[in-house]
């Protein structure tokens, strides 16, 4: 495709490094396991899906004398099969297990990566109270000596499980239905939510459910469908909450007002997106006040924070990556979709993201703005 | 049930010393040669003392087949026939033949020059190895012998490669050798038709990779050159005659028409005749599938790519030179380097492999200060880059190979077995989906073809029609045991043993003292010069085999003693 040669060229001054894979089947997950791997799976409701924990090309890890790297592959380290589909996966800090969710919602499952094999192994399942038909449980880990895993599908069966004695530690206790759409651990005892309807909380596990949350966002907003994600400072003083609508608004919260955002800017994306469900806010951990996007089409976006004027009015990425629409390799008709994104834990300005086609990107982004 | 036994030599427990045994059909076929590039002593060819317990290699193998020229797979081969000694048939396609003992020589010249090994092959012994060669063309089944048939497929990968069937009578293996089944500028993907072998063998050093795109390899190699040219510096490309030299030419073209760029890029000559005649050889060998796939053009009819003269590494400013050799081990690509390696601006992009002793492989070690001829030191400040540009069949490539072949059972070569088990589930799952009633059995009958007419009748029915008469195939076999006793009372001692440990068959004592079990006859008889040794005659027809193996290997351990 000609446009692909031009855009390769582009990339020349656009792009640091860059790698482009193809994966078996597309993947909703792109989670970190320690800085030197990922794991993805795939979503499909009808056949086997594949988990696969992926060691990134040891150029990418490499400090020095990246040149002598030759090796650009991804390996799989190891891999395993799951019947159903896998939505959301969670790797629990300092074990070799892995949580993950997806449809039918009744059940999570527990798997575990083993060393003297490249086999991932399922160990066992949690059970989800509440079924709930077309909707699935969102999944955070407390990580600590006895690791719980919180899950919910809505503000109702908002549970703590133990993972291994399978018994519930904390419940929501509401009758609230409110469908979630992201769940974050934040601290051993803080973790925060969002709703579809964008309305947000944080939530102190020691005391009884008396979040400190909004109400969602006023009237006039025109976004069907929110998500959010609490960045890494979010104990210190300025924004740390970002919430992002499929109409396309990015809103910025203190923790400690959720009722006022901070800030606010329209993005530039085809608005309302095809598939809100698949919307991601991301934190940059390296670089400060910069936010990523996707799930709108086949770009991912990046966004500097500061260089906004906040009012609400339409604001301008400091990068789009365009990769994933322009070198995509079957004609279709579908142009493909983001499916998720996650920075790179310390390179400050490298992403991977993942598509709809099954490719998977990783991309270090040059900012223009720098002064050379 | 067919017995297929593989054995590797090298390379089954160590990547990078492709060698294997296979055993099909009574007959036995070597599968490349090669030699682990790691090592310096011995343990860099494959262990052939593992054949020669069984006499002389001559008499034990068929043939020896090697699937491309790259060292790991045809590297041991010299030492293999003229110095282990082997006189039988070697097989490869032409370009593989052409190629081959001008790398062995390469290698010998390194081995030898430079770093003073002692007992290694001969050039002498390299031209005699190559007479032994029988070289094949593409798609063309070859008769070995009377029973062994073998037949080359394309494998992509490098010019001349090919993955090869072994065929005798119904059984069949499938090695791949090294293949890719993504197509680059010059090379097509490998493909291999339905057909079905006992046994699939596939190299899977790659098979839990997933590969980068080829796109972005060539970013990659593209950024280099052209931040190394932004700065004004010089780069080295050194390049081996054919295949990466033309493809890197062909993308360095491209990028500098559409960028329009100034900075000349030369090849050196001795490169465009060996380019031209290696080109020639390429186009008569593949087949017009492949032609399809790779870019047609005169090889170096490009407008910014101009012939080499070696007063030019002396020029002001940036340029882009292809050199020879490849490892910066002699000739023009190490006088260039010793030029440009003193200049931070300067590049040398290392695109393959070097082998031990080279100055391609010291600095890709690191090495920063090279000794040369009369002790002069050299110090290395230009930029060393190592792009791999050779393709590798990854997981996905995998899956598509064995899609397109269906084999009954896929053997991964690899080094440790705990790290394929996946890959190996995944296989067994995506293949073996179909119900029952899709998998292969055997069918005993015959095809009656009268007329215009088909029918596929039993065996017995088309005897009677045909009015023949069926002939029965019985084996026999002597065991001898020792028995002073009279023949009646040794038939007497077998029937009472087979009885009680043969339980689920039927155990009979006939009235003329032969022993049947099922179909099976045992008699015994006096051995004409021992009274002490009684022989049994074990006789069995064809059909009952697998039985009749089994009731000789326990008669041979002998009879309980009478109790008295």
């Amino acid at each position: 495709m000609e446009s692909a040669e031009d855009w390769l060229v582009e990339s020349l001054r656009l792009y640091q490094d860059f790698h482009a894979f193809d994966l078996s089947e597309a993947t909703r997950v792109l989670e970190w396991i320690d800085d030197k791997g990922v794991c993805v799976a795939g979503y499909e409701s009808l056949k086997k899906n594949e988990i696969l924990h992926l060691l990134l090309p040891l150029r990418l890890s490499v400090k020095e004398n990246q040149g002598l790297f030759p090796e650009r592959d991804f390996k799989v380290r190891h891999g395993g099969f799951s019947d159903t589909s896998v939505f959301d996966l969670k790797h629990v800090l300092d074990t070799r297990l892995l949580v993950t969710s997806g449809l039918p919602g009744c059940h999570l499952h527990v798997w575990q990566v083993t060393e003297d094999s490249d086999v991932i192994q399922a160990v066992s399942t949690i059970a989800v109270q509440e079924e709930e038909g077309s909707l699935w449980p969102r999944v955070a880990i407390f990580s600590s000596m006895a690791p719980g895993v919180l899950h919910g599908a809505r503000l109702r069966g908002l549970k703590v499980v133990d993972l291994e004695t399978q018994k519930t530690t904390y419940s929501s206790g509401v009758g609230d239905s409110e469908e979630l759409s992201s769940l974050q651990v934040l601290d051993a005892d803080t973790f925060a939510f969002c709703c579809a309807s964008g309305r947000l909380g944080l939530v102190d596990i020691r005391q009884k459910w008396a979040p400190s949350e909004n109400a969602g966002p006023g009237p006039g907003a025109t976004a069907r469908r929110w998500c959010a994600e609490v960045g890494g400072r979010h104990r210190g003083p300025g924004p740390s909450i970002a919430s992002l609508g499929s109409d396309g608004q990015l809103c910025l919260l203190d923790p400690r007002d959720l009722c006022h955002p901070v800030s606010s800017g329209r993005c530039p994306v085809s608005a309302p997106s095809p598939a809100p469900e698949l919307l991601r806010v991301t934190w940059a951990p390296g670089l400060d006040d910069c936010l990523a996007i996707s799930g709108f089409d086949g770009t991912v976006q990046v966004y500097d924070a500061t260089s906004w004027d906040g009012t609400g009015g339409q604001v301008e990425p400091v990068f789009t990556h365009r990769g994933h629409i322009f070198l995509e390799d079957n004609q279709t008709d579908t142009a493909p979709l983001v499916t998720t994104h996650t920075w790179h834990p310390h390179k400050p300005r490298t992403l991977l993201s993942a598509a709809s086609d099954a490719s998977l990107h990783v991309w270090d982004w040059v900012d223009r703005r720098a002064a050379c | 049930m067919p017995e297929i036994r593989v054995t590797p030599l090298g390379a089954g427990q160590d990547v990078g010393r492709s060698c294997i045994l296979v055993s099909i059909g009574g007959k036995n076929v070597m599968l490349d040669c090669g030699m682990h590039m790691g090592f310096n002593d011995d343990r860099r060819f494959p262990d052939f003392s593992y054949i020669t317990r069984n006499g002389r290699l001559t008499d034990f193998l068929d043939c020896v087949i090697i699937s491309h020229f790259h060292l790991d797979h045809c590297g041991a081969l010299p030492y293999f026939s003229e110095m282990v000694g082997y006189d039988g048939p070697i097989y490869m396609t032409h370009p593989t033949q052409a190629i081959c003992p001008i790398l062995l020589e390469d290698y010998r010249k390194i081995a030898v020059d430079k770093k003073g090994e002692a007992n290694f092959f001969t050039s002498q012994m390299i031209k005699d190895c190559m007479k032994k060669v029988v070289a094949v063309h593409l798609h063309q089944t070859v008769q070995v012998d009377d029973e062994l048939e073998i037949k080359a497929y394309y494998a992509g990968h490098v010019l001349g490669a090919a993955m090869f069937q072994i065929k005798v009578g119904s059984e069949s293996v499938v090695y791949t050798g090294d293949y890719n089944m993504t197509p680059d500028r010059h090379l097509g993907a490998a493909w291999i038709d339905k057909c079905r072998p006992n046994l699939l063998i596939t190299e899977s050093t790659y098979a839990t990779t997933i590969r980068d795109s080829k796109r972005c390899r060539e970013r990659d190699f593209l950024k280099k050159v052209h931040e190394a040219v932004e700065r004004g510096g010089k780069v080295l490309i050194p390049v081996f005659a054919l295949g990466r030299a033309q493809e890197l030419c062909i993308l360095l073209e491209t990028f500098w028409e559409r960028m329009n760029l100034k900075a000349p890029i030369y090849f050196s000559t001795g490169l465009t005749e060996k380019a031209n005649h290696y080109y020639k050889l390429f186009i008569t060998w593949t087949n017009q599938k492949i032609r399809k796939t790779f870019v047609q053009r005169n090889m170096f009819e490009f407008k910014h790519i101009k012939a080499f003269d070696r007063a030019f590494a002396d020029n002001p400013g940036p340029m882009v030179v292809f050199a020879t050799p490849g490892m910066l081990h002699a000739g023009q690509s190490l006088q260039i380097f010793r030029k440009w390696a003193g200049n931070e601006k300067n590049m040398v992009i290392m695109p393959g492999y070097c082998v031990q002793g080279t100055v391609g492989h010291k600095i890709l070690s690191g090495q920063r200060k090279l000794e040369m001829e009369g002790r002069q030191v050299l110090e290395v400040k230009m930029q060393v880059e190592y792009m791999s540009f050779s393709a590798h069949a990854d997981a996905k490539g995998i899956m598509q190979l064995v899609g397109q072949a269906e084999p009954e059972s896929v053997l991964l070569v690899h080094g440790e077995a705990k790290k394929m088990e996946f890959l190996k589930q995944k296989i067994e799952q995506e293949f073996r989906l179909l119900p029952d009633a899709k998998k292969p059995r055997l069918l005993h009958g015959t095809l009656i073809m009268k007329d215009s007419n088909f029918r596929l009748v039993s065996s017995e029915q088309a005897l009677k029609e045909l009015g023949l008469a069926e002939h029965q195939l019985r084996f026999t076999c002597r065991v001898h045991l020792h028995d002073p006793r009279k023949e009646q009372e040794t038939a007497m001692r077998v029937y009472s043993h087979l009885k009680s440990v043969l339980k689920e068959h039927c155990v009979q004592h006939l009235p003329d003292g032969s022993v049947t079990v099922e179909s099976i006859l045992i008699q015994a008889a006096a051995h004409s010069e021992d009274p002490g040794t009684k022989v049994l005659l074990v006789s069995w027809t064809y059909q009952d085999e697998e039985l009749g193996s089994h009731l000789t290997s326990l008669l041979k351990k002998g009879l309980p003693q009478a109790a008295s």
